[in-house]
């Protein structure tokens, strides 16, 4: 579904991807984790095409997204849910929702998207920047699900969310995850990300180092301690 | 007293017109990041344009519909030649947009002249108010400066382009992630500016002088009502535009316009002294 081949990306003169390649399948969940400043955002901005690449591919089931303008590419199937949320403040809860779409969402899409975050629903007329935390991230999520994505990019979802509420934002992921959608997810949370994920790449300096299935890399204290420094 | 009723009268029906301009800076200001030094030419074409309809056809409501379109396409063109380039070099806008004044003002005075005219405003009646025989034009210019206004706040609200331009003035990244066209809107962002501007100058061409420095005079005061309102509230500049030209207008009253302007600006340095982000900062939309 999205693959990535030897992404090379430069912040000015600063040689930020190295090299980066991924692939994330059908349905599946991916998390791609590592230390702060190893990248993975970046990767994520490249793949939305807000980075450009500056070498190697991003194809996305048959696109070659590095060749269409950046504002293409979530009409192509992909969801960006940014890290900080990127919830536009002054804008309504129901204009952000709407914000990607050509017109006015169709009741049926919103009906379903509330079905699934209820309380968006209450505060339909509320600007955005008046949400609570956890109420933004549903938002974020929400916005890009009226898009009907087949893939849903996640930047660190739980940053900053009070920890009552992070299973809730962990549930619908999984949630959307389970009716189809696939998830590539850079957490700072390593239980989150080992939750949700089946596949997990770990980063370093700009490239893909290491990658596992979830279930193994749970018990491998020694790469996790090696890459992430920490001990689950 | 009637001077003092007339000219606060004149005084709201200039911050009416000035509102329609210093939205337009404000916008500019506020999406682009460009402190637009050519602004007040963009009037000053306005002014031109109108008077070129009216003695190419002989109608100048023609040019309510005709001047803004024109202005439209000139701010597009500018903004993909000039600002395009330039884009996120704040300090480099200024040299742009002050290069691009003296363009626009130089291409005036070599095609339209030098010598400042006057045109006949095209509703010549009076009507009494407050005991004064007021122009029925100026009336007009402050009901269209008006519409205007309320037309432009019902496009950034209501229409599809006005909420992806709130948008990508708040974070342009996250709006291109969302699938919107940034770069069509900070064309039509500053398209729509130059229009307004524009429109402003068919307002204003029979109840000011036709000239190529025109804008020069306009420009600060803009700036002014945009800095006092707060910067990017366009709420805020609509009311500090009126605010300033009815003081201004009064103290022209009693004083010199030089005075009156030198009052204006000391209110504005007042204003800053007491809330540096304005009178309506935070309350941006």
């Amino acid at each position: 579904m999205l693959e990535l081949n030897a992404v090379h990306a430069h912040y000015g003169k600063v040689h930020v991807l190295q090299g980066t390649s991924l692939k994330v399948a059908d349905g599946e969940a991916v998390g791609l984790l590592g230390r702060n400043g190893v990248g993975k955002t970046t990767t994520l901005k490249s793949i939305m095409g807000l980075v450009p690449a500056t070498g190697g591919n991003v194809v996305f089931d048959g696109t070659m997204l590095t060749q269409i303008p950046p504002h293409k590419i979530p009409g192509t199937g992909i969801g960006y849910v940014p890290q900080g949320r990127g919830i536009f403040p002054t804008l309504s809860v129901r204009e952000n929702l709407e914000i990607g779409l050509p017109k006015a969402a169709a009741e049926e899409t919103l009906a379903h998207v509330f079905e699934r975050f209820p309380r968006l629903k209450e505060r339909l007329r509320q600007a955005g920047g008046t949400l609570s935390g956890g109420e933004q991230q549903m938002l974020a999520i929400a916005r890009c699900l009226v898009l009907k994505p087949r893939l849903l990019i996640l930047d660190e979802p739980t940053e900053g969310i009070m920890p009552i509420l992070v299973q809730d934002i962990r549930r619908e992921i999984a949630a959307v995850n389970g009716a189809g959608v696939s998830l590539l997810l850079v957490e700072q949370n390593i239980k989150t990300a080992l939750k949700l994920c089946s596949r997990i790449y770990i980063m370093e300096k700009g490239a893909v180092v290491h990658e596992a299935r979830a279930e193994d890399l749970k018990n491998d204290r020694e790469t996790l301690h090696r890459y992430l420094g920490v001990t689950v | 007293m009637e001077l003092v009723i007339a000219l606060g009268m004149n005084g709201i029906v200039w911050g009416l017109i000035i509102a329609l301009i210093a939205l337009g800076l404000s916008i500019i200001f506020g999406l682009l990041d460009i402190i637009n030094i050519a602004h007040g030419d963009f009037f000053m074409v306005g002014t031109v344009l109108a008077w070129f309809v009216l003695e190419t056809t002989g109608n100048y409501w023609l040019a309510f519909f005709i001047v803004p379109v024109i202005g439209f396409a000139m701010g597009a063109l500018i903004e993909y030649t000039v600002i395009q380039p330039i884009k996120n070099a704040a300090a480099l806008s200024i040299v742009a947009t002050f290069g691009l004044s003296i363009i626009l003002q130089e291409s005036v005075r070599g095609t339209f002249g030098a010598a400042p005219t006057r045109l006949v405003p095209p509703i010549e009646t009076t009507v009494p108010l407050f005991g004064l025989e007021y122009e029925v034009y100026r009336l007009f210019a402050a009901l269209v400066s008006i519409a205007a206004i309320v037309v432009f706040f019902g496009f950034l609200h209501r229409t599809k382009m006005g909420t992806w331009m709130r948008a990508v003035r708040f974070d342009p990244e996250t709006a291109t992630a969302m699938g919107i066209p940034a770069r069509r809107v900070y064309i039509v962002t500053f398209a729509i500016g130059f229009a307004m501007a524009a429109l402003g100058g068919v307002v204003a061409a029979p109840i000011t002088t036709v000239d190529f420095q025109a804008g020069v005079d306009i420009l600060p005061f803009c700036f002014m009502a945009v800095i006092i309102g707060g910067l990017g509230n366009l709420e805020g500049t609509v009311a500090a535009a009126v605010m300033l030209a009815f003081f201004e207008g009064i103290m022209a009253s009693f004083f010199d316009p030089t005075i009156a302007r030198i009052g204006s600006l000391c209110l504005m340095s007042i204003v800053l002294l007491i809330r540096p982000h304005g009178i309506f900062a935070g309350a941006t939309r």
